[in-house]
């Protein structure tokens, strides 16, 4: 006790900007890094508005080609380096410890150099919006001879690539402390069998974010040397060369930006259903065995480059289909038996589930040789991960968003708003998204800034652009939400939902060394839920 | 009455669409079906056990057993679909190897241009941002393309065949197809830089002997 008290008067209450910008507090680095990956969500947004707008009708000219190109490619830059992926690991930042009970960080110093180091980087990659030639245009992938300084010369495409290195290798930092946090800081009981889901989820996240993304440093470092003068990637070899080294990244990056959001869905499940989550043990050997699977899956972006082996890429990217299916087992046998609440947070999470389901029947799809030939470029393929990332990751991230802002902020969001974004959210993500398997089939290639008039383009397109109009709408939806819920705040109070795991024993918003009263006994990966069964049998004993 | 020679020819001539649409005639629906039957049993399992005293909440958490039979079984699932891709893939991919092509064109892709040069005839077409000329190809017979780019990766994509491939600078592709007669559009499937959408082409596939006019009248004639 005197140790902790010690501990706490050098801890100084750094509030405001000061705390959010200098704080060591993984909750304040954590809620740093979501807001700044929110603030890129917005931006990145504003640019698929832009794109739609373009491609609402056939041969419109509402931005030059240039302008397009550079709009898609930082789109998807965006989207990828500076929200998705940087907001999973802020949840992993802020929750890890709480849920394994930790007073803090490993290195938390580090996480803040981290941090700053992201958020450097995706300023630097805005930046190229005011270079001369406009900012990166190479798409998210940049694929070399493309990209270098020959045919895509000019410093927006030079920031682009120094912005990637710097977010790549901050979000390496901040995901090598949390996985330092896994592995030394867990509470007395807290072996790693009794780590709740989501922590399981974190973990393999970070372990992918450490073993994928200093490739994606190296690759860039080359590239850059490539882009003034270098000749690294020349020729048929450079070429594949550079497409291995991104897809050795860019492929596990993928898991890394769902397991976390399908954490956050999964304890929402499970406490929405009031019952353990199902299935633990085979969970995180599906989860390990997806992780494992997704750093072997890279060359199936490569099928049609006639350099890969494809039968190898094939056979493990279809293997795939092992561990969703226990996912997905465990998700349906959690709900069965429960006593199931339909909050908004709950409804992210099924929609979460239903609506990924969509992108990863599609990913079996693609990971058909045959079938990507055609695919593989076409707004199949863009269909495919908007499923996976948009209708899956975001709507797992608003349903942890939903789930654990009371105890972000000690504040209830407002379930009516929360309901009324979700109607629109999936109403709009699929007038937006389904029509693109079809455009596809039928010839339209992605990254193309304007179509001819074909039958049908025209309308499925400007479906897809009213679509987008309404995700917009949804997402404002929910801005507004969060404003209304702190300024006029509805108390949430310490565990407003019968929480299973620890974070959800300790105040909203938890003090800066996490836990001010003894932790609960941790015997299980639901510690919370463990007395209140316990009690529950114990009166039930007593009626009898 | 077909003979054995007949059926020799119908094996080896891999349309590619026909692959694609076989496969995708499996793989579809069983994704369909999947797909519904994972949705009635969530939205199910929320209808009924909606609103039940919290006390009522199951509390068995685990079925390993169960759970190990189920992944077995959709291990067979991938082994069902990776059978099928293997197969069909070994026969898109090694119609070049097996096939003596009627025609060779030589592909070459550049920003923002196709050039489809026929060797055997000594001419070339092109088709893209500025040329909008057809590459006519004979009809049911095999056609072997040698691809190759010259400056960055594009890919030669025609939909109605449901095949593409890269067109990667320092390297020459190879591959064969198979025309139905008609009038295919095609476009590159890989960004390329500013003038990508303008890359374009059709391709008119044509009674061999109506080829045979239309190549002499433009070069030079078959040479042996």
């Amino acid at each position: 006790m005197s140790v902790a008290s010690a501990r706490t008067a050098r801890v100084p209450r750094m509030t405001g900007w000061l705390g959010a910008t200098v704080s060591t507090d993984h909750k304040r680095m954590g809620l740093t890094l979501g807001v700044c990956s929110l603030f890129f969500f917005l931006l990145g947004g504003v640019f698929a508005l832009l794109m739609r707008t373009q491609l609402a009708q056939p041969d419109m000219q509402f931005v030059s080609d240039n302008s397009y190109n550079q709009l898609f490619s930082m789109h998807g830059s965006t989207m990828i380096y500076l929200f998705v992926t940087p907001m999973a690991i802020a949840l992993a930042l802020y929750l890890v410890p709480l849920q394994i009970g930790a007073v803090g960080l490993s290195a938390a110093r580090l996480a803040l150099a981290g941090l700053w180091t992201w958020l450097c980087g995706g300023l630097v990659m805005q930046q190229g919006w005011f270079a001369s030639g406009g900012a990166g245009r190479d798409g998210w992938s940049s694929y070399a001879p493309l990209s270098n300084g020959t045919n895509t010369p000019g410093v927006g495409q030079d920031l682009w690539v120094i912005g990637v290195i710097l977010a790549a290798a901050g979000m390496t930092v901040i995901a090598a402390c949390v996985l330092a946090t896994v592995a030394r800081r867990r509470a007395p009981g807290m072996s790693l069998l009794r780590m709740p889901v989501f922590t399981w989820t974190a973990l393999v996240s970070v372990l992918m974010v450490v073993s994928a993304f200093p490739i994606l440093v190296f690759a860039m470092v080359l590239l850059y040397i490539d882009r003034h003068g270098g000749h690294i990637y020349t020729g048929f070899a450079g070429a594949i060369d550079y497409q291995d080294l991104f897809w050795f990244f860019g492929h596990p990056v993928v898991y890394v930006m769902f397991f976390p959001y399908l954490g956050a869905a999964a304890e929402t499940i499970a406490v929405c259903s009031n019952k353990r989550w199902f299935g633990y043990i085979p969970f995180v050997a599906s989860i390990m065995a997806f992780a494992a699977l997704s750093m072997a899956v890279w060359s199936h972006h490569m099928y049609v480059t006639g350099g890969v082996t494809n039968q190898y890429f094939a056979f493990t990217s279809t293997l795939l289909l092992v561990p969703a299916g226990i996912e997905y087992f465990d998700a349906v046998a959690t709900l069965i038996g429960g006593s199931i609440v339909l909050r908004t947070s709950m409804l992210f999470a099924l929609a979460f589930f239903i609506q990924f389901l969509i992108g990863g029947l599609s990913g079996i799809f693609v990971a058909s040789p045959v079938l990507d030939y055609q695919a593989y470029g076409t707004y199949i393929v863009v269909a495919h991960f908007h499923y996976t990332l948009f209708a899956g990751s975001i709507f797992g991230f608003f349903a942890g968003v939903y789930h654990w802002f009371p105890k972000f902020t000690g504040a209830l969001l407002r379930e009516s708003l929360g309901k009324l974004q979700l109607v629109l959210m999936v109403i709009g993500t699929n007038l937006t998204f389904f029509p693109m398997f079809f455009l596809g089939n039928d010839g339209m290639p992605r990254r193309i800034s304007r179509y001819p008039t074909h039958p049908g383009w025209g309308t499925l397109n400007l479906l897809e652009s009213v679509g987008a109009g309404v995700i917009a709408l949804g997402v404002l939806i929910f801005l507004v939400n969060v404003v209304v819920s702190l300024r006029r705040r509805v108390v949430a109070g310490d565990d407003p939902w019968l929480g299973h795991t620890l974070e959800w024993a300790t105040s909203s918003p938890p003090p800066p060394l996490n836990f001010e009263r003894p932790l609960p006994p941790i015997r299980s990966y639901a510690p919370l839920l463990d007395p209140r069964q316990e009690g529950s049998t114990a009166e039930a004993r007593g009626a009898r | 009455m077909w003979s054995w020679s007949q059926l020799r020819v119908v094996q080896a001539l891999v349309s590619t669409r026909g692959e694609y649409d076989r496969l995708f005639s499996i793989y579809v629906p069983l994704a369909i079906g999947v797909f519904l039957v994972i949705v009635v049993a969530m939205i199910g399992a929320v209808i009924v056990f909606r609103r039940r005293p919290v006390e009522r909440a199951a509390r068995w958490h685990e079925h390993n057993r169960l759970e190990g039979a189920y992944a077995l079984l959709l291990a067979c699932v991938a082994a069902f679909l990776l059978y099928l891709t293997f197969t069909t893939e070994h026969r898109v991919d090694t119609v070049a190897d097996r096939e003596r092509p009627a025609l060779i064109v030589d592909v070459t892709a550049s920003k923002w241009e196709w050039t489809f040069t026929y060797p055997a005839y000594g001419f070339s077409v092109h088709s893209g941002a500025v040329g909008r000329q057809p590459m006519v190809v004979p009809a049911g017979e095999a056609v072997r393309f040698d691809l190759t780019s010259a400056d960055v990766i594009h890919s030669f994509w025609i939909p109605a065949l449901r095949y593409k491939h890269d067109a990667i600078p320092g390297s020459t592709q190879v591959f064969t197809l198979v025309f139905s007669r008609g009038v295919f559009p095609g476009q590159c499937a890989e960004f390329c830089g500013l003038r990508h959408a303008d890359m374009i082409f059709t391709a008119h596939a044509v009674a061999p002997s109506a080829f045979a006019a239309w190549a002499r009248s433009r070069g030079r004639g078959p040479r042996p």
